[in-house]
């Protein structure tokens, strides 16, 4: 069973590449590098812990471990689509029982990039932490359990969810779940602000005590003891796979026969605000994307994270122990906001989906393209324009000088103008498809999971060039800069339209393909 | 192919010429030359992947053609789109929505993305949703929107901006016979005022009620096209349809021995 699923995805992941044009196989090309980079890293770098005191290889790997686990938890949850494994639910007709498909969904798990990679960082850690002769013996072990607790963890929590999210109350739930996920990993980049003051060493020694207690921290902590007390973290640690293991398969055996959707149905409440936006195209795509910005759980979730994103930034700032300049201290968590929410347009299609034939059956030249984005771009800064507000003085009274809130609003607004820009091009040259219900474990169609990736990282990087002449000089104390900022950002806004309808019109019918591949 | 159409008398609402679309080595729609005249509620028929859905697509500027032409009122709808778009509606095979609009939002968003005034576009979506026997649901999100209420409120969309041909795919598909008769019964009236209507179909006694048009597709091409009566040639249509498309006469017999209930 485990290499039929196992060949099962491998072939999933051939399939899609044979359909694929050159951006998907260019997609899972950076998948695989970026998986490669990662674990090759991680390998190298672990390894040189061997060179590092045993204190300081210990509490590496147990920070190393624990940040691993977590990763594994949250990434398909919300990150790139990094991972295309199978949906419980489609293969709920076959006659399999709830652990063979278990032993399937888990061979499925690991195999792939990631759990590559992830074991070429294990391996690192086995060469780097563990010590002795019985050290690395035990470190194997331990190095197979973290892995094994990694996919477990990982599926548990995907399958868990993924009924949970059959109604639409659970996926309102989850949106603020995922908010605490992304809050969680900043809890050890908080403890290590507040001992700022510390040396590193006694940091890293602080930090470790505490989670050595967690089980990833256990096995790395059982792979640099190897004595007596790491057969007992072993045993916990083999406990604890063991536990959710049950928990996911008795999830499994609930999730193939829970009913889809709950049909419990409520109306709408039908909206006065649209009649404050203008006629025409403009104000018919605002309103549509402004409803969905409510509506729909995916395109929330983004929102949320673009709340949390500056709230952990200015909480980080303030705790820094070196304050801030004013300015700088409601520029950073605003312009962070900006940033988040201009680049969540970088598939501004994709929430519409396999609906945006409805669009492309009336666009008849790329001005009509140019004005559906404005529209996009409308409702984003309809939306946006309140919250930058709230967090610029937010940031200014934080930082102690309120008369900085001015500038932080200018010089974030210029910022999101050139997200929204950048956005728009990337949305036409990149698009991909959302997963019609985030119960499944990734942001993207299969196979479309590196061309996110591609569309992200492409997004944010030309987005900070093409900031650098509104953020350097503002960095560098220049305020008065931030008056140019909004004009230079509805200019690149109105550049990035022009440029994206140019390259989107002709394209059309390839657009409207690849945001409305099956999932 | 077989042009059996008095299709010169009247002026042609649709009309393609050598349309082709391949996907990777399979060849979908292998040049297909559709002739719809105006006025006539037409059924595009054919087995499943006849290439109906493609050539729709193909036709409503929704899948670009490799090679052919497709012609709505006579103006190409890959060289003038702005002419053949304002004039056409489309409902698109499978039920792709707006789903987090309601129906009235929907409605209201397709008419004034078309460009029409907002009041004009509010009183027709009333009408629509009324004689569509949607008032009740107008407000519910179209993700809670059942079958038959989905290709409602699509056709009701397609229908807003009062085109001169409107594009089915498979608009009665899984459909239950109340809806189906509103749809029936709306197509109709459009019809009769001399508006076009292509729709696609695999349910043979539907096109044989509805259609005085039929075009029969089969492994990309078109086998026949012509008025109803002379397509059928004195069978069913059903019968015509089946030798037309060359099924196999006797699949009794060989193989599947196995199947059916029999001492073991």
């Amino acid at each position: 069973m485990a290499w039929l699923f196992a060949g099962l995805k491998l072939r999933l992941v051939a399939g899609n590449l044979r359909g694929g044009g050159l951006t998907r196989i260019a997609g899972f090309v950076v998948t695989v590098l970026a998986a490669l980079v990662v674990g090759g890293g991680g390998l190298a770098v672990l390894s040189l812990l061997r060179l590092a005191p045993a204190d300081v290889a210990a509490g590496a790997g147990v920070l190393v471990f624990t940040l691993v686990a977590v990763v594994w938890v949250v990434g398909p949850l919300m990150a790139f689509g990094v991972d295309d494994t199978l949906d419980p639910s489609r293969l709920a007709l076959f006659p399999l029982t709830a652990r063979q498909m278990a032993v399937g969904m888990f061979a499925a798990s690991a195999t792939g990039p990631w759990p590559f990679a992830t074991l070429l960082l294990l391996t690192g850690a086995v060469i780097g932490v563990a010590r002795g002769p019985g050290g690395v013996l035990i470190g194997v072990v331990a190095a197979v359990l973290q892995f094994a607790l990694c996919v477990v963890a990982s599926r548990a929590v995907t399958t868990a969810l993924s009924r949970l999210l059959r109604t639409r109350r659970g996926r309102d739930l989850l949106a603020v779940g995922v908010l605490l996920l992304i809050l969680a990993p900043q809890i050890p980049n908080l403890l290590l602000q507040r001992g700022a003051g510390d040396a590193p060493r006694e940091m890293l020694a602080r930090l470790a005590g505490t989670l050595r207690w967690t089980p990833p921290g256990m096995a790395a902590h059982a792979m640099a003891d190897g004595g007596l007390v790491a057969f007992a973290e072993l045993a916990v640690v083999a406990l604890v796979v063991v536990v959710l293991g049950a928990v996911w398969i008795a999830t499994l055996r609930r999730v193939m026969v829970t009913a889809d959707a709950s049909t419990q149905v409520g109306s709408v409440r039908r909206s006065r605000f649209d009649a404050l936006l203008p006629g025409g195209v403009i104000g018919a795509v605002a309103a549509k994307e402004l409803k969905y910005l409510r509506r729909e759980p995916r395109g929330r979730l983004g929102w949320m994270t673009a709340v949390a994103v500056p709230v952990i930034t200015m909480f980080s700032l303030a705790n820094s122990g070196a304050p801030l300049p004013g300015l700088l201290a409601a520029l950073i968590p605003a312009g962070a906001a900006a940033l988040m929410i201009g680049l969540q347009g970088a598939n501004a299609f994709g929430l519409d989906g396999r609906a945006l034939w409805m669009n492309a059956v009336v666009h008849a030249s790329e001005r009509d393209l140019r004005t559906d984005l404005a529209g996009r771009h409308l409702a984003v800064s309809v939306a946006a324009a309140p919250l930058l507000l709230i967090i610029s003085v937010a940031g200014a009274l934080a930082g102690g000088d309120a008369s900085s809130a001015v500038p932080a609003l200018l010089g974030s607004a210029g910022l999101l103008g050139t997200a929204l820009g950048v956005s728009a091009v990337i949305s036409v040259v990149l698009p991909y498809t959302f997963p019609e219900r985030i119960n499944s474990f990734t942001s993207a169609a299969p196979g479309q999971g590196g061309v996110a990736l591609a569309g992200a990282v492409a997004a944010l990087l030309a987005t900070s060039v093409l900031a650098v002449p509104v953020t350097l000089p503002a960095f560098l104390g220049a305020t008065w800069v931030t008056l140019l900022a909004v004009p230079y950002g509805l200019l690149v806004a109105a550049g990035g339209r022009r440029l994206a309808a140019m390259i989107g019109y002709p394209r059309l019918p390839e657009l409207m393909a690849a945001v409305s591949r099956p999932t | 192919m077989t042009d059996m159409g008095d299709g010169a008398a009247r002026p042609e609402a649709v009309r393609t010429y050598g349309l082709v679309k391949r996907f990777g080595a399979q060849m979908a729609v292998a040049g297909v030359d559709l002739a719809v005249p105006k006025g006539s509620f037409a059924g595009l028929v054919g087995p499943n992947g006849a290439g109906k859905t493609t050539t729709l697509s193909m036709i409503t500027g929704l899948l670009r053609p490799d090679a052919g032409v497709a012609t709505v009122g006579g103006v190409d709808v890959w060289r003038d789109p702005v002419k053949v778009k304002s004039r056409v509606g489309v409902l698109p095979e499978g039920l792709r929505l707006f789903e987090r609009l309601s129906g009235r939002e929907l409605l209201i968003y397709n008419g004034r993305l078309r460009g029409l005034p907002r009041d004009e576009v509010a009183r027709r979506a009333e009408e629509l949703l009324t004689v569509m026997d949607l008032a009740g649901s107008a407000d519910k999100l179209v993700v809670d929107y059942s079958t038959g209420m989905r290709k409602k409120i699509g056709l009701a969309a397609a229908l807003l901006h009062n085109p001169e041909v409107l594009f089915l795919d498979e608009p009665f598909e899984g459909v239950d016979p109340v809806s189906a008769n509103t749809l029936i019964e709306v197509l109709r009236r459009y019809t009769a005022s001399g508006s076009t209507v292509v729709f696609s179909s695999h349910v043979m006694e539907l096109v044989d009620r509805l259609c005085d048009w039929v075009s029969v597709m089969s492994g990309g091409h078109i086998v026949a096209q012509g008025p109803t009566p002379q397509v059928r040639g004195g069978l069913t249509l059903n019968e015509a349809f089946l030798r037309l498309v060359g099924a196999r006469e006797d699949t009794g017999g060989e193989g599947l021995s196995w199947l059916g209930s029999s001492p073991v």
